[in-house]
């Protein structure tokens, strides 16, 4: 039974030999010379603002960050429950207005407790 | 497609009062605030009603037999929907004067809340998991909701990260049972397991990890780490509700588990649970002498209760039909009593607390004089606790040996030994507080108590309850309930 993970384990052993290899290989015989602009943080070709060791990013990011996967999350319910929509009827409809309602009180409450006000 | 809507009522109705909840925090302005309480109390009450109408209904069968709602998962409702009552009561006062984040503590609240419904009715590993983490999850914000002190959030981090580690290891679990069974419903993976799957190895590794995610819910030994920390770190009605519901959810949640889908391989996962059952009561009461504070003091004693609950585990046997049941009703009768009388033990200790701050056993001292009530519901509960007789705690242990005599083993006989042996090592720090209540003078300055309307009165009932059914347990261990699992056929 467990021989035929064998292949699988043949893999994972070949992959991260090659990963591991060519980064030897690379640090081993690729040149070498550094300069201040290469070392640079890369920042979209600006100078870069800060230094960016040791900054502490705002919770408010966060925040943004949790919205997105939450409504995220739902376009990505919502996609296939459309594909097969004619087929689920009366009673997919009505689910699926449960479950946005859901988020929709949540969303509500988070606009009112000012969630989406930057500053 | 039609849906069973009363065999999920109760938690619907939750659902909704938590919604209503929010919005309403979101609504009222102030003072008003305060009125999310009664409106969740209203909730609970509601799917109480749904929870009765179903005891008559049992079983039923929703959601393709994934979901069963049997006397077994009705009287898990009715504890937990109990519990959730007491609990809304006795964080009227202490969330109102806190001033922070009440709406949000209803709301979360009340989720842990329906994840708890889920449990016991549960019959797929999925269904299983969400419940679980719907449990766990909302728990993590409420320990840390005292921000600015660093005890709380002292405690979320810890059990966050231990809940998540053995979630993760549950998971991994779960995911081998289903390559190794090809299914996620409970009764599947119980014939699977009855079958040639039952002696692989790897199989019974994995059945081990489904359960260490349940023995950190139930705060057994090698996985207790968080439960003391987290207890005296959070909020007190948080405390009780960890240490009172969301180990009964996990207790419900290894029964179902054990019993339904591992009941094939039992003779592997019931040694091990034995021996954990003997480790964390023996671990927890000993510990549990050193302690200062009556919070910490109850959360040892908590994990040493939960060495008691799991000491039936260890009989089972499998096809062993009568001792399988009769340790699930050991198990599930222990949880009603441990529910009342524990519930009640936090209500004093917020009693005490509230206002003054007060949480060391010392700080117990002349309770007698300062609160009569308090000190007297304080001391049956911690009566009870120990086990003495007249309090519902003598037949919780009673029905634990009871679940020991329906078929004699020298194993069971060692389990058996030890938690009388316990119940005598608890009773000394039990004592111990209950001579600072009533022995010790009061300190000078000490006020006189007047705990709340709200609290009186859940503590008052929970104290007669203890009481009550100390002489007359009949009326919640009605042997002829709760003994079999319904299927989801």
């Amino acid at each position: 039974m467990l021989s035929e993970y064998l292949p699988i384990l043949l893999l994972f052993v070949i992959a991260s030999a090659f990963a591991v290899g060519s980064l030897v290989v690379s640090s081993l015989v690729g040149p070498r010379a550094p300069n201040p602009t290469k070392l640079a943080a890369y920042e979209s070709g600006n100078e870069p603002l800060a230094d960016v060791k040791g900054t502490r990013f705002s919770v408010k990011f966060y925040m943004v960050a949790m919205l997105f996967l939450i409504f995220d999350i739902e376009a990505v319910f919502l996609y296939p429950w459309a594909v097969v929509l004619r087929e689920l009827g009366w009673f997919g409809l009505v689910n699926m207005t449960v479950f946005v309602l859901v988020l929709g009180v949540a969303f509500v409450y988070e606009i009112g407790r000012g969630g989406l006000e930057w500053d | 497609m039609a849906i069973d809507w009363l065999a999920i009522a109760p938690e619907v109705a939750l659902t909704v009062t938590a919604l209503l909840v929010l919005a309403a925090d979101l609504a009222l302005r102030g003072d008003a605030k305060q009125l999310v309480n009664p409106l969740a109390m209203i909730g609970t009450v509601v799917a109480i009603v749904f929870a009765v109408v179903l005891w008559a209904e049992a079983p039923r069968v929703a959601f393709e037999g994934q979901y069963v709602v049997d006397s077994f998962a009705v009287a898990f409702k009715l504890l937990f929907l109990g519990t959730l009552l007491a609990i809304l009561a006795i964080s009227a006062r202490y969330f109102a004067e806190g001033r922070y984040f009440q709406g949000e503590y209803y709301f979360l609240l009340l989720t842990a809340f329906i994840g708890m419904l889920l449990m016991p009715s549960a019959r797929d590993l999925l269904v299983l998991f969400i419940a679980l983490e719907t449990v766990s999850v909302p728990a993590f914000v409420m320990v840390g909701m005292r921000k600015r002190d660093l005890y709380s959030s002292e405690a979320a981090l810890k059990f966050f990260l231990i809940g998540v580690l053995s979630a993760a290891l549950m998971l991994f679990g779960m995911s081998m049972v289903y390559g190794f069974t090809g299914t996620t419903r409970l009764e599947g993976i119980a014939q699977a397991l009855a079958g040639d799957a039952g002696s692989v190895p790897l199989l019974l590794g994995s059945v081990m990890l489904v359960i260490v995610g349940f023995g950190f819910k139930i705060s057994a030994v090698p996985f207790h780490f968080w439960a003391p920390d987290t207890y005296a770190g959070s909020p007190l009605p948080v405390a009780a509700m960890l240490a009172v519901a969301s180990k009964a959810a996990g207790f419900a949640g290894l029964l179902t588990i054990a019993f339904v889908a591992f009941e094939p391989v039992a003779d592997v996962w019931a040694p091990v649970l034995g021996v954990l059952a003997i480790l964390t009561m023996t671990l927890g009461n000993l510990v549990a002498l050193q302690q200062r504070d009556l919070i910490r003091l109850l959360a040892y004693s908590s994990i040493a209760q939960a060495g008691y609950m799991l000491i039936p585990f260890g009989l089972a046997r499998p096809g062993a039909e009568v001792v399988n049941q009769a340790a699930v009703r050991a198990v599930l009768f222990y949880l009603i009593a441990y529910a009342v009388m524990n519930v009640g033990a936090f209500a004093v200790a917020i009693g005490v607390n509230r206002r003054t701050g007060e949480r060391s056993i010392r700080d117990y001292a002349g309770l007698g004089t300062r609160s009569p009530l308090l000190a007297l519901a304080m001391t049956v509960f911690l009566l009870s606790l120990g086990g003495a007789p007249l309090t519902v705690g003598l037949w919780a242990k009673f029905a634990i040996i009871e679940a020991v005599a329906v078929e004699v083993t020298v194993f069971g006989l060692v389990m058996a030994s030890f938690l009388v042996v316990n119940s005598v090592i608890a009773f000394f720090y039990y004592l111990r507080v209950i001579r600072e209540i009533w022995f010790e003078p009061a300190a000078a300055e000490a006020p006189r108590l007047q705990p709340a309307l709200s609290l009186s009165v859940v503590v008052v009932v929970l104290m007669v309850g203890t009481i009550l059914l100390g002489v007359l347990p009949g009326l919640v261990a009605d042997p002829t309930v709760v003994t079999t699992f319904a299927t989801g056929g």
